[in-house]
């Protein structure tokens, strides 16, 4: 049993254990969907964890709706984990300085 | 639906292929359509001979003019310009050009800014232009021959 929101470019499941599964690209399109499931999941007061190992693409976008959930976690003395980060999203993690805000548990490649 | 995964692994590539022309391509300003305009402009740099890596580069320029030019935009179609140029001394570029109407382009916002630094990032050389209530970015990649 999970919580799936998705349009044709990107989807985010919440699975049984709270983990946020991502598939596809974290966009101008798809990072308001990412937002929205975020949100779900921080109501519940468990701390966030996203898979993204089928996440291949990401832009300032994305990283913005990740970055606003990083800030409401270290409010709350939260951090946020990310799985299977690929190249696409730890690249654009490192050209903007913002890694360390994030609990990288692990690679894809 | 362009495969871009397909496009670049093409055993095959036309090297010898560059656009001496812009490739245009109007959008109405929809999020959805980021994704249109990456798979174009990562097409034709596949065929002009660009590796996966470069490709990724400049599927990232591309989205980062939009975010802008959509978020900061008001209202009115997109024009984008794709020109994959020819190899000289060394190196070759691609260039995407975006432009679109606004009243005011603030260049101090934090997203633009963002903007700016990813575009940087991937190695491209931003202008940001504002005047005559049009805003228009350009993103120049340029990557040097390795073989």
């Amino acid at each position: 049993m999970s919580d799936q929101i998705d349009d044709e470019t990107m989807s985010a499941e919440i699975m049984e254990d709270g983990t946020i599964i991502v598939r596809g690209d974290i966009d101008i399109a798809g990072s308001p969907l990412l937002e929205i499931t975020m949100e779900k999941q921080e109501s519940t007061g468990t701390p966030l964890v996203l898979d993204l190992e089928k996440v291949y693409f990401i832009d300032s976008a994305g990283l913005r709706s990740l970055l606003a959930a990083s800030r409401r976690a270290q409010e709350n003395q939260k951090t946020i984990a990310l799985r299977s980060v690929g190249r696409e999203v730890h690249r654009l993690l490192e050209i903007t300085g913002t890694t360390e805000l994030f609990n990288i548990e692990s690679r894809r490649d | 639906m362009i495969d871009t995964s397909d496009a670049s692994n093409t055993s095959e590539p036309l090297e010898s292929f560059s656009s001496s022309e812009p490739i245009t391509l109007v959008l109405p300003p929809k999020p959805e359509l980021s994704k249109i305009a990456r798979l174009t402009g990562s097409a034709l740099a596949a065929i002009s001979g660009y590796t996966l890596e470069e490709i990724e580069d400049i599927k990232i320029a591309i989205s980062e003019i939009l975010i802008a030019l959509i978020e900061h935009g008001s209202g009115s179609y997109i024009t984008l310009e794709f020109l994959a140029n020819k190899e000289t001394a060394g190196s070759k570029s691609f260039a995407v050009y975006g432009q679109t109407v606004t009243k005011s382009f603030n260049l101090d916002d934090p997203d633009l800014r963002l903007c700016h630094t990813v575009l940087e990032g991937v190695g491209a050389t931003p202008k940001i232009t504002f005047k005559d209530q049009s805003a228009g970015i350009a993103a120049i990649i340029t990557k040097t021959i390795t073989n």
